[in-house]
């Protein structure tokens, strides 16, 4: 037996959606897969301030959520996580696609890195469940692809538009 | 070979955890015919246009409805049976149903017909189904056509009498919208059953390239009276069979003896893919190999006489030790069960709307959003979002975008048809 995490109904094992809301019953998943080796794991307590007090730099970056059409607009910074926030096992990404149907679309925890160097945007997958996308096309776990305003990024089936100014 | 249909079965999980409680697994049934002769004769065809010719239908429609009609007769062979029914306030027949050879006595009816008065639909379904009720055909394929713009009042319950009685005597029902005054519900519950189907025609102008198509569609028949009957495990049941494509519906499926459920799939056409999904329960399973059903299609096929042809097929799985079951679906299941979802949740939206628990509504049509979001159907995805705010925010939605949403969810929007791929291979 399930318990749907949308509207508590119980839902058989096996259910790939909820007979009563329609929501994603497939279960996380990333619990158990192995974090990514590398930089992210040590990284992400010096990531989380970076949002707030890095200094306006002109190069913000505005990130879409197109099945909500919610803005989420960051300040540059050298690098932002994209996950799902875990409080339990201390994951806080910068940019928390949970609160945007995250959970549902497939986005691991730590999904990818968003990077800010030399006055240019690039993304870079972490070996996340479902994958990472620009334009449609899957990234290789690690690889990085730059980003320019009006690419679209998907995070497992989440698509993102990138809005640079 | 022998021409026949060939069936291909996809499980969403081959490998389940063995478990003492009930648990769920969706199994796809794809069904495409197989050596069939290249030129297929033809089935007859008795066909009974049924146009609404009130007076919204004045000009352009009419116009273009008439010169579809016309295509029609165009369309037809010696064999096939036409018929036209018109109707207003009340309803006559144009052109008694007979063998299509005067063509240009045919069109010349076709082209008496003017738009006046009001939309009673009932008389004029009743008089269509006298018509196609007169040839005499020991085989074939009998359809009704009917065609509106506007909504009939009062008369709604006879509507779906009369199509009912239409369907069971084995003539299904094509109804075809155009514009945006008509009642969807009506049409929607006439076409719910075998042969049978509704449209959404936005533009006038493409009311003559979905006449064309339905007449093909009703010349490919290969295969007639398909039936399916599946027979579960003690302990298991059938919760649901839906069509998915070529355009989803649901199937009334029933339990007719212990353990056996059967439905009535109507006919089937060569040149366009049947699937279905089936919602399996099964009984608790003890680790190992498990036949969890019995599948058994029963269906006759003109091309190769009138005898009852029979596939069986056993769906069997395995049952592992829970932590090695793994949570992977294959996505080709999950792609059609993501649209079939879409398809019920705004169409609990609209139920949820029209008793006025419009939060509920919007919730609904939200999560619809998003299953459409998930199975790549983004401007439909787009447009449910649309309505949803629009609900929430005024309370109704627009006229325009419950049809579009309605029959955009079950693939059966606008024009002519394109097959859409959709990754499966």
């Amino acid at each position: 037996m399930i318990i749907c995490e949308n509207c508590q109904s119980r839902q058989f094992d096996g259910a790939i959606f909820c007979l009563e809301c329609g929501a994603n019953l497939q279960p996380r998943r990333d619990p158990t897969r192995p974090l990514p080796q590398g930089k992210s794991a040590g990284a992400t307590p010096n990531l989380r301030p970076a949002v707030t007090t890095t200094a306006r730099s002109g190069a913000s970056i505005t990130l879409v959520v197109l099945t909500t059409r919610q803005r989420i607009t960051l300040d540059a910074s050298e690098e932002l996580l994209i996950g799902r926030e875990d409080a339990a096992h201390s994951i806080h990404p910068d940019i928390d696609l949970g609160e945007h149907g995250g959970y549902d679309a497939g986005v691991s925890r730590r999904h990818a890195i968003l990077a800010y160097r030399n006055g240019e945007y690039s993304v870079e997958d972490l070996g996340s469940a479902n994958g990472t996308f620009v334009n449609g096309k899957r990234l290789e776990p690690h690889a990085v692809a730059r980003l320019s305003s009006g690419d679209e990024l998907a995070c497992g089936t989440l698509p993102l538009r990138i809005e640079l100014p | 070979m022998a021409p026949g249909i060939r069936l291909q079965r996809t499980l969403s999980r081959a490998v389940v955890g063995a478990s003492d409680e009930q648990q769920l697994v969706y199994v796809l049934l794809e069904a495409t015919p197989e050596g069939l002769p290249t030129q297929m004769p033809k089935l007859p065809l008795n066909l009974c246009l049924v146009i609404d010719r009130s007076s919204s239908m004045r000009g352009e429609r009419l116009a273009q409805v008439k010169e579809a009609a016309n295509r029609i007769i165009d369309q037809l062979g010696q064999e096939d049976y036409f018929g036209l029914v018109v109707f207003n306030d009340r309803a006559e027949v144009i052109a008694p149903s007979q063998r299509a050879l005067n063509k240009t006595e045919l069109k010349a009816a076709v082209g008496r017909v003017e738009a006046a008065g009001g939309t009673e639909m009932a008389t004029g379904m009743a008089l269509a189904l006298q018509e196609i009720q007169r040839p005499m055909l020991s085989r074939g394929v009998s359809r009704m056509l009917l065609l509106t713009d506007g909504r009939t009042y009062g008369d709604e319950s006879r509507c779906v009498e009369i199509a009912r009685r239409a369907q069971s005597r084995g003539a299904g029902l094509i109804a075809l919208g155009v514009g945006n005054e008509w009642n969807e519900d009506l049409l929607e519950t006439m076409t719910a059953s075998e042969n049978s189907r509704a449209r959404y025609i936005s533009s006038a102008s493409d009311v003559a390239a979905v006449f064309a198509e339905e007449v093909q569609r009703m010349h490919a028949v290969f295969a007639q009276r398909v039936r399916i009957q599946l027979a579960a495990r003690p302990g298991g049941l059938v919760r649901a069979l839906d069509q998915v494509r070529p355009f989803i519906a649901p199937v009334a499926i029933a339990e007719e003896s212990d353990l056996v459920w059967g439905a009535n799939l109507g006919d089937w056409t060569g040149h366009e893919a049947q699937s279905f999904l089936l919602e399996l329960v099964l009984p608790p399973l003890a680790l190992g190999e498990h036949a969890v059903a019995k599948l058994t299609l029963r269906y006759s096929m003109p091309s190769a006489g009138t005898q009852l042809q029979q596939i069986e097929d056993v769906v069997r799985l395995r049952a592992v030790p829970p932590a090695q079951a793994g949570y992977q679906v294959d996505g080709t299941v999950k792609h059609w069960l993501e649209r079939l979802m879409a398809y019920r949740l705004q169409s609990s939206a609209w139920q949820a709307a029209e008793s006025g628990r419009i939060e509920e509504a919007t919730k609904r049509l939200k999560m619809a959003s998003t299953r459409l979001f998930d199975a790549g159907e983004v401007a439909l995805a787009r447009t449910v979002e649309e309505e949803a705010t629009r609900l929430l925010r005024s309370g109704v939605a627009s006229e325009e975008g419950r049809k579009r949403i309605k029959f955009g969810t079950r693939g059966l929007l606008g024009g002519a048809t394109e097959e859409r791929e959709t990754g499966s291979s």
